[in-house]
């Protein structure tokens, strides 16, 4: 019998559980800073093959070559990257924590979410009261996916347990030497998921970080890495709508996927990482690289809500290798505040037949920035590729901006790209005739921008959706006077 | 000695030619301090992506043309809108030809630059205008800053309109082996004034031609000013153009590029509207093939509340040519209720040819309408063989098409000589006869 | 039930109402006629609170209260309804979504508790029958695509749902066809109570067949210049306003 997302969602609501199935790492932090020592150092500590060591370390030579990127539309303070501990264990709860010690604003914000009060103290480190058999909630759901085949653990388990498959794929979608926070990430990454789906398998449940909602340690230099085998699909959803207050300022993941022949690969994200507060304050910087590589006949679908983060950098990306092979971008980037936000994606069409769709909606409030940039590429032998691309923009208040960089590349006569953009506000008559049924402004821009969003929302998973809008709201709160 | 260092140690003996206590000599050495730092754009950077300049670098050009060359009219006479009276400004290698033009003062200044940079009574205009709206970064317009010295000089006063068309060509002759040219045009239409530009290029040699011209046009209040750019020029000529237009109230400023021949062509297309209700409109038509490359680069800046622009460019590409749309708008938070639209659609023939196409909008107000599209295609199939099953043979379909494709950007073209000489060039450069009334 | 005493308003300066005088009571209808520009539409929008309109002299009074100081929520709140002359859309936003939203939002107002799905459903289904709407049609985004008449039809089944104590009909019957104007009149007489009050907007005497007014006014620049009983909506569409504005002028 098929475990489902729901089944184990109503398990893990009447069981409680704990932080997860983890290798339980000595609670040590390295000295601050970064060099070729402490790369080997983190492989070892964590007990890596030769292979890896050597892999992490021929990454930080050509990360030390580079040149930290300055072409996206965002201005920020350049992080120090001496100045940061690369390995630190997941942080235990401090058991003299407690919830009222939290700020009452982000408590507020749990409450508007629906989070439970025992989500809430795992969020913030408080010790949760009722000690829970995290064992046998692991148990169950790996036990499902094992019947499948399918291999779902941390990636630093499947690079003992797994190496030959791990070895064959890490690295093969995004290169060490791909960007500075790739190269980075690949030195230094202390965890992430590694998720395999044989032959023909569908995967009966939503793969998603629910059930490790607090993987804490990883966030930083996360490394996620899907490989969907031929005839296989997977929909696999990352991040929380919850707001972290991670105090990492840092954020560099990495993203592969493999769609081999005839596979699909869903992949939703909601990211809400602190965004830094009312006045620029703080908040993450996340300088995340994702990408798909897609044989034949394969689909990958990007699906991305974006709130969080002071400073994002993302362009989760398609390889069109396969002929007839399909690529999907879906976004929200929502920016509020001092926010800044450079995101979009790249369709590269290299096989015959390939096809790619573009859907991106930036809805910019307070004194944010928000840019999409997108690349949309056809090959001189991508035969009848075709593609549809529409960015929408939202500005709310006039001291946002909102930017569109999307550059086409055609190098077949037989391409049929379309491109459309449209930067629009929204109109008192709209909010007027909400106000007359009875709907205050708030509330009405809320259903206006849902409503903007909605081909977007419609693509998450039912419940991701429910929280993703309220999550937009939340976010847009006391934007508009 | 690469093209770069050339120019920076030919400016000294270009300066020496000429009178250095003229104020412009200020703004020229500025300039050309600018241009040594920068040298020649390369691909590195954001705006030049995708054009290479590197073999055109190559080139020994002559930058000063050894000798004076003349031309009958008769022999040129085909590159004019014959048809119709206009005022004519042409130089010869750079070297304004007296005889081919038509110049005036008669209410009106349509005269030429040297005049306008050394004669007393212009000092005037010129210090108000003169390098005002050019860039003093982008380094191929101070490069032409640094050497300005000849162009058209157009001068429309208040509520006057020139009573014909003014045409300014610049002939290049095969006298020196490969030849560099610098003109540098400036326009001025005061309040209320109307004005109609006919511009072209022609190179009468095989030898490499490069231009690197500079225009600036300043439309004041309600003036009209409709510019064309005629790019036909033969397959050795490359033309880098920079237009930099300065609008103020009410004014309505459109440019009109068609561009079929030359070698390489990149078009900086500037519009900043320094005022309201003001209007800018930018539309292109580009068919090209063989190796040919086309790069046009266009620049709204919407400033001040309540203005419009237009853009709508169409392309066809065949054989090896490569084209490029670059159109950047950028609206000011205080630009309340602009409404900017931006069209790029283009036509794929060849399996070899390339578009590049990066439409990019900047907006900083909330209550505007801003849109863009882009679209990369093929010709509609099912149209080809509707036309087909009424007895049109395929290759008379497919130019039909083309130009339909293309055409709707001529409607906005007021002078109908040059919309059916227009009209010709696009049935040519298609190849066929269209067999219909033009 | 609505009191509106020597109302002036004016948008950027520019006087539209120049002191008007009506009184609507429970289980009345008012007919409002007047020539284009007269400025029904703008009376129907300062009645909601729209504050493009700014009142300069005058109230409005709604069962004897000043709803001057009411947010147009408020007053839809208290009971107010405008039907728009020209609906505006909401991409994305589907009807049913909008209406359930709508209604909920009145009842935490009132505080009570949102109105259990079931119950919604129900309602929904009741009142697109009584206005004859396919349901598939209560899927689309608010507005957008609807033709004329249906984005009309689509304001009384909204009237329908919320069963508004006022309700204001902006030229409902405009673009509507002759089946659909008697379904939508329908409706409106099928809504209609002793305890509440109904005034439409018309160009046309037609409407005015299926509900018949108890009173007509006519508007004319700014100032309800006549007022009568449903034999002078007859008398209009006979006569014109020629006449009328000729009275006004002496
Ligand atoms: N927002 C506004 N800004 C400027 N003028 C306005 C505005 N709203 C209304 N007006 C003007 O006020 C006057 C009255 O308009 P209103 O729409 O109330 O007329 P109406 O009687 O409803 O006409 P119709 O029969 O055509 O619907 C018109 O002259 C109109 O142009
Ligand atoms: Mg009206």
């Amino acid at each position: 019998m098929a475990y489902t997302e729901q089944e184990l969602k109503k398990e893990l609501e009447t069981k409680e559980y704990e932080y997860g199935f983890y290798t339980d790492i000595e609670s040590d932090t390295f000295p601050i800073g970064l060099s070729e020592e402490i790369v080997i150092a983190i492989s070892k500590k964590k007990n890596e093959p030769k292979w890896m060591t050597d892999w992490r370390v021929e990454a930080y030579r050509v990360w030390e070559k580079m040149k930290e990127p300055e072409w996206a539309n965002v201005r920020y303070q350049k992080p120090d990257f001496q100045a940061i501990s690369y390995y630190s264990a997941p942080k235990k709860a401090d058991p003299n924590k407690k919830l009222e010690d939290v700020d009452p604003e982000l408590l507020e914000m749990y409450k508007k979410l629906g989070i439970s009060i025992d989500e809430q103290k795992k969020l913030q480190n408080v010790a949760v009261d009722i000690v829970v058999d995290s064992v046998s909630v692991a148990t169950t759901f790996k036990k499902t996916l094992a019947e499948k085949g399918i291999i779902f653990m941390p990636i630093s388990e499947a690079i003992q347990e797994y190496p030959e498959l791990v070895r064959k794929y890490m690295g093969t979608v995004v290169p060490t030497t791909d960007n500075f926070y790739a190269a980075l990430n690949s030195a230094v990454f202390t965890d992430g998921s590694f998720c395999y789906i044989p032959k023909g398998v569908r995967c009966p449940m939503e793969l998603s970080t629910y059930f490790r909602i607090n993987q804490a340690g990883t966030g930083q230099f996360e490394r996620t890495l899907v490989v969907a085998d031929e005839g296989s699909y997977v929909s696999y959803l990352e991040g929380c709508t919850a707001p972290s207050r991670d105090e990492n300022q840092l954020h560099a993941a990495v993203v592969e996927l493999i769609a081999m022949d005839d596979a699909e690969i869903k992949y939703s994200t909601v990211q809400n990482w602190f965004p830094g507060n009312k006045e620029g304050k703080g908040g993450v910087y996340n300088f995340v690289t994702k990408r798909a590589i897609c044989e034949k006949n394969a689909k990958v679908s990007w699906t991305q809500v974006e709130t969080g983060s002071a400073v994002t950098w993302k362009y989760p990306s398609c390889i069109l290798k396969g002929d007839n092979s399909i690529g999907e971008f879906y976004s929200i980037a929502v920016t509020n505040n001092y926010q800044q936000a450079d995101t979009g994606t790249k369709m590269i069409h290299l096989g015959k037949n390939t096809r790619s769709t573009i859907i991106s909606k930036g809805i910019s409030a307070g004194k944010s920035q928000n840019s999409y940039r997108g690349l949309v590429q056809v090959s001189s032998r991508a035969d009848n590729a075709r593609n549809f691309s529409q960015c929408d923009s939202l500005l709310m208040g006039n001291e946002c901006g909102a930017h569109t960089f999307p550059y086409i590349e055609a190098k077949n006569k037989s391409a049929m790209i379309e491109h459309e953009a449209t930067t629009s506000k929204i109109g008192e008559d709209q909010i007027f005739y909400c106000n007359q049924r009875g709907i205050d402004t708030e509330k009405a821009i809320a259903l206006i921008v849902n409503g903007f969003s909605k081909e977007v929302l419609n693509k998450l998973p039912m419940e991701f959706a429910v929280e993703a809008q309220k999550l937009l709201e939340i976010s847009l709160e006391g934007s508009v006077g | 000695m690469d093209l770069k260092d050339k120019l920076v140690s030919s400016f000294l003996a270009f300066e020496n030619n000429i009178d250095v206590h003229n104020p412009v000599h200020d703004v020229r050495t500025e300039a050309i301090k600018n241009f040594e730092t920068k040298g020649f754009p390369s691909k590195k950077m954001e705006a030049w992506k995708y054009t290479s300049l590197n073999s055109l670098q190559k080139i020994d050009f002559s930058i000063f043309p050894k000798k004076e060359s003349s031309l009958e009219y008769k022999d040129v006479k085909k590159y004019f809108i014959h048809q119709i009276d206009t005022y004519k400004i042409v130089f010869i290698d750079g070297v304004f030809s007296s005889n081919l033009s038509e110049t005036t003062h008669d209410g009106v200044d349509i005269c030429l630059m040297s005049s306008a940079l050394t004669k007393p009574m212009y000092k005037a205009v010129v210090d108000v205008y003169f390098n005002k709206v050019a860039s003093k970064e982008e380094s191929l317009t101070t490069l032409n800053t640094a050497f300005s010295r000849e162009g058209a000089y157009i001068y429309i006063p208040k509520n006057k309109v020139p009573k014909k068309p003014i045409e300014i060509i610049h002939f290049s002759t095969g006298n020196d082996a490969a030849l560099m040219l610098q003109p540098r045009n400036l326009v001025i239409a005061e309040e209320n004034s109307e004005m109609q530009i006919i511009e072209r290029h022609q190179s009468l040699t095989s030898n490499a031609v490069l231009t690197n011209s500079v225009t600036e046009i300043f439309a004041a209040k309600n003036a009209i000013v409709d510019y064309y750019k005629v790019q036909n020029d033969n397959d050795s000529a490359s033309l880098i153009d920079n237009t930099y237009v300065d609008q103020k109230d009410g004014s309505h400023v459109k440019v009109h590029t068609f561009s079929f021949g030359g070698k390489l062509l990149r078009n900086n297309l500037n519009f900043y509207q320094n005022g309201e209700r003001i209007d800018s409109t930018m539309k292109g038509i580009t068919i090209i093939g063989e190796k040919q490359h086309v790069d046009h680069h266009t620049l709204v800046h919407h400033i001040e509340p309540n203005c419009e622009s237009h853009q709508d460019y169409k392309g066809i590409f065949a054989e090896n040519s490569t084209g490029v749309f670059n159109g950047k708008i950028i609206v000011d938070k205080i630009a309340q209720k602009t409404n900017a639209f931006q069209q790029n659609n283009n036509i794929l023939i060849s399996d070899k040819a390339t578009i590049n196409t990066k439409p990019q909008l900047e907006i900083f107000a909330d209550d505007v309408k801003c849109s863009h599209g882009c679209t990369i295609g093929q010709l509609d199939e099912e149209a080809l063989f509707y036309l087909q099953s009424r007895g049109i043979p395929k290759k008379e379909a497919r130019a039909l098409l083309m130009y339909a494709f293309a055409n709707n950007v001529l409607e906005s073209v007021r002078i109908p000589e040059l919309k059916v000489r227009i009209n010709k060039l696009i049935a040519n450069k298609l190849g066929v006869n269209l067999g219909f009334d033009l | 039930m609505l009191k509106i005493k020597d109302l002036h308003a004016s948008v950027e300066g520019k006087g539209i109402l120049k002191g008007i005088n009506l009184e609507v009571g429970a289980g009345e209808v008012h007919a409002i006629m007047g020539p284009n520009g007269s400025g029904k539409s703008t009376l129907a929008s300062v009645i909601a609170g729209n504050e493009t309109y700014e009142v300069t002299a005058g109230d409005i009074f709604l069962d004897g209260e000043s709803i001057e100081d009411f947010s147009p929520e408020e007053r839809a709140h208290n009971g107010v309804f405008l039907s728009f002359q020209y609906p505006v859309e909401i991409p994305g936003v589907s009807v049913t979504n909008f209406m359930k939203t709508a209604i909920n939002e009145s009842r935490k107002a009132k505080g009570i508790e949102d109105m259990p799905a079931k119950d919604m459903l129900k309602l929904i289904r009741e009142k697109s029958e009584l206005l004859e709407i396919d349901r598939k049609f209560l899927s689309r985004s608010l507005n957008e695509g609807f033709s004329g008449g249906e984005k009309k039809r689509n304001e009384i089944f909204q009237m329908a749902m919320l069963e508004p104590k006022l309700a204001i009909l902006d030229e409902t019957d405009s673009g509507l066809d002759i089946d659909a104007l008697r379904i939508v009149a329908n409706g409106v007489n099928k809504l209609k109570s002793k305890d509440n009050a109904v005034v439409v907007i018309t160009h046309y005497q037609r409407l005015l067949e299926y509900i018949v007014p108890d009173f007509v006014h006519v508007l004319y620049n700014g100032k309800i210049v006549k007022s009568g009983t449903k034999e002078l909506a007859m008398e209009l569409e006979e006569k014109g306003y020629d006449w009328i504005k000729q009275e006004a002028a002496v």
